[in-house]
């Protein structure tokens, strides 16, 4: 392996990291409109919400990224590979996301909501005020663990030929009929990527007031 | 003030969750089959007024099309540089596994499959073809040492090719004349591959016993590995390679078609022949179709 | 629209061996790692710190890598350990070795959970060792954790659509073989979609239905 072949994986584990903070900074929103959509039961939308959270969540990311890349065409909606990638992954994470936020949104104590109501706070500045500052810290642990989760799943779009980290160490190992050191040496940097991420949810979750955990 | 009375009807709520989905996929499906039209090839005008056409290659298909040092390269990339000068549009190209570069195609989102695509009877009724790059029959490869000394002792055996190639097609169609003359014994498996880098290392591990590919690539496979590697004999009808379009996409074609005639006649499509095919084919049609 | 699909069923014999072979790898991979997660997770849990650290090692490993490269490693690392597998077989090894991890994980969440006091009567009527974990503890603890096994399970259904990459002839790589032949990629993806979809809403079924049943019993 020579130097351009560490330096060719390293670009990967880049790819990996734009793709992975792009989906999940796209699929977190998307997450909580999908859950407050269940929550608030929108009449005909909350149905479509279900079905898509259950298909998804049991979709393999590759299949789903094959079927947006090659299938969308057909209905004249064509996507450059790294679009298309993000695309899948955001609809990926944001399935499980909105379980997460709906699990907080559920336990979500019933009397403050009440009290605002009886003050005739309107909507949104309940929702602002009363409602986001306490579930987002309830859902957090979960967000972060499905981030982690988010960041594994990456590999699946190597089938559409982004040279992500794991495709670039394939790619090393096919021409140098060698393909263990370029692995390992991505499963190292993705360790690394991991365990930043782990370290940081344990700062989150340690930082976080006593009163609000309660 | 309403407060909200949340009833909860535990016996009916499944009932209504598998009601719901259902409904929903019949919702979808309709939908689906309603809006279902391709994104149409684009016409001489519209790309006049879009600038560019759009191209599939192939990432990783020795010596047409393959990354060194992160630029594309190979027969088919230098083909195209040359072709960029003289067609007077922009190309944008785009890299991918052979698997998505022809039904990319078919759909519309591509213009044109830059790649190595193995003309046939089959493909003729999807595809038009440009004016073709090179000649190619279908071999099988295997490692050195091996007990394969014919085709036909591939009975029995383990093959691998890549998945919605021409010569995986070969193979299948191979295999049944095998059938037929050793008294329906054929191919033990036949493996599919989403690249032949793949293929190749698996064939280096024993996984399979033999690969079947183009005599151009299998050649480029053993001068870089010969002392792993053995290429065998052919078991495809020979034909040509060419670049594809949509069929009836007739002004992309022509605008290919144009440019390539030209590099043959001066020369400069040979010279890239000769410099990674190993041999340079004079004698081709000027139309495949 | 229609033909795409014609042209599906027509390949059906393929589709249907691609969905044999990821029901395959999910039951092969179920049991063997539920079987191992369950010997780990003593380990896990031991009082012995080399053992419990060895464990714990193992377990964090396989939650930081991704699945694929994991893959990858086993495919290509056996062979140069002398071990050569068929494709199939790498893939299922992968899957094995990935899962039991999580399943050692989640089943030791449940351990913990057990009320210390069914324990220790259990200890007073002589139940030891062996026969205490497999007649006191084991049924507790599946019981709990069933409904994270269900989710477990889809998780490794799902996790099996990255071996196309090895050429495992499951549900996808069908798909994806048939849509590059027949260039019918929305049709072939979309069959494959709702294929993963049925399989996964069973398994969620039946783990509902195998909680109500342990709920019933539970003491």
């Amino acid at each position: 392996m020579n130097a351009f072949d560490y330096w060719s994986i390293v670009q990967g584990a880049l790819a990996t990291v734009v793709l992975s903070v792009a989906s999940i900074a796209l699929g977190i929103p998307l997450g909580l409109g999908l859950a407050l959509i269940r929550w608030a039961r929108v009449p005909f939308f909350h149905r479509i919400v279900v079905a898509y959270v259950s298909l998804i969540r049991s979709c393999p990311a590759v299949t789903l990224t094959l079927l947006i890349f090659f299938a969308l065409p057909q209905f004249g909606i064509s996507l450059d590979p790294t679009p298309a990638a993000i695309l899948a992954l955001t609809l990926s994470t944001a399935a499980f996301n909105c379980e997460i936020w709906r699990a907080a949104l559920i336990n979500f104590p019933r009397d403050q909501y009440d009290a605002a109501l009886a003050f005739a706070m309107p909507r949104r500045l309940r929702f602002r005020r009363i409602v986001m500052p306490q579930i987002w810290r309830a859902a957090l642990p979960g967000l972060v663990s499905e981030m982690t989760l988010q960041i594994k799943s990456t590999p699946a779009v190597a089938v559409i030929g982004i040279v992500e980290i794991t495709r670039a160490a394939l790619r090393v190992g096919a021409r140098t009929y060698d393909p263990l050191p370029p692995f390992v040496f991505a499963l190292v940097l993705y360790g690394l990527i991991v365990f930043v991420l782990i370290r940081a949810q344990r700062v989150i979750e340690r930082r976080q007031p006593v009163e609000a955990r309660a | 003030m309403s407060v909200r009375i949340i009833r909860r009807d535990p016996v009916h709520s499944k009932q209504r969750t598998a009601v719901t989905l259902f409904r929903t996929c019949a919702l979808a499906l309709i939908a689906t089959f309603g809006i279902s039209h391709a994104a149409h090839a684009a016409s001489a005008e519209e790309i006049k007024a879009r600038g560019y056409i759009t191209v599939a290659t192939e990432d990783d298909y020795t010596p047409f099309e393959f990354v060194a040092d992160g630029k594309n390269t190979g027969y088919d990339n230098d083909l195209l540089a040359l072709v960029r000068k003289k067609i007077g549009v922009e190309v944008k190209q785009q890299v991918m596994p052979w698997s998505g570069i022809l039904p990319g195609v078919t759909t519309g989102k591509y213009d044109m499959a830059l790649s190595a695509v193995l003309v046939t009877d089959e493909r003729r009724k999807t595809f038009d073809f440009a004016s073709p790059t090179c000649e190619a029959i279908t071999f099988y490869a295997t490692k050195k040492g091996s007990s394969i000394k014919g085709p036909d002792d591939l009975v029995g055996k383990v093959v691998g090719a890549e998945t919605g190639s021409a010569m995986l097609t070969d193979l299948k169609l191979f295999n049944e004349e095998l059938k037929k003359k050793h008294g329906g014994s054929g191919i033990k498996q036949i493996v599919e591959y989403q690249s032949y880098p793949e293929a190749y290392q698996d064939l280096a591990l024993g996984r399979v016993d033999a690969v079947a590919n183009t005599q151009i690539s299998l050649n480029s496979l053993v001068k870089t590995r010969p002392d792993t590697f053995l290429i065998g004999q052919p078991i495809g009808k020979p034909t040509y390679i060419a670049w594809a379009v949509k069929k009836g996409n007739t002004d992309v074609l022509k605008m290919v078609d144009a440019a390539l005639l030209e590099l043959r006649k001066s020369g400069e499509m040979y010279q890239l022949q000769q410099k990674w095919l190993g041999a340079s084919y004079k004698d081709m049609p000027q139309s495949v179709n | 629209m229609m033909e795409h699909f014609l042209i599906v069923w027509q390949q059906r014999a393929d589709v249907l061996s691609g969905l044999l072979d990821t029901l395959g790898l999910l039951a092969v991979a179920a049991l063997a790692s539920l079987v191992l997660g369950a010997l780990l997770t003593p380990a896990l849990m031991s009082r012995r710190a080399a053992i419990a650290r060895l464990a714990t090692l193992y377990v964090d490993a396989m939650r930081c890598a991704p699945f694929l490269l994991f893959v990858y490693l086993i495919y290509f690392g056996l062979p140069t350990a002398g071990i050569r597998l068929s494709n199939w077989w790498a893939g299922a090894i992968a899957l094995i070795l990935y899962n039991t991890a999580y399943m050692a994980e989640l089943l030791r969440g449940a351990w913990a959970g057990l009320p210390a006091p069914m324990i220790e009567a259990a200890r007073a009527y002589g139940f030891h060792g062996f026969s205490l974990v497999r007649r006191i503890i084991l049924p507790q603890v599946f019981t709990v954790s069933l409904p994270m096994i269900g989710n477990q399970l889809v998780q490794i259904v799902k996790d099996s659509a990255f071996l196309t990459v090895i050429a495992v002839g499951e549900l996808t790589h069908q798909m994806n073989g048939i849509q590059a032949t027949y260039f019918i990629p929305f049709a072939a993806f979309i069959t494959a979609v709702v294929l993963y979809w049925a399989i996964c809403l069973v398994i969620e079924g039946g783990s509902g239905l195998l909680s109500r049943f342990a709920e019933e019993r539970r003491a």
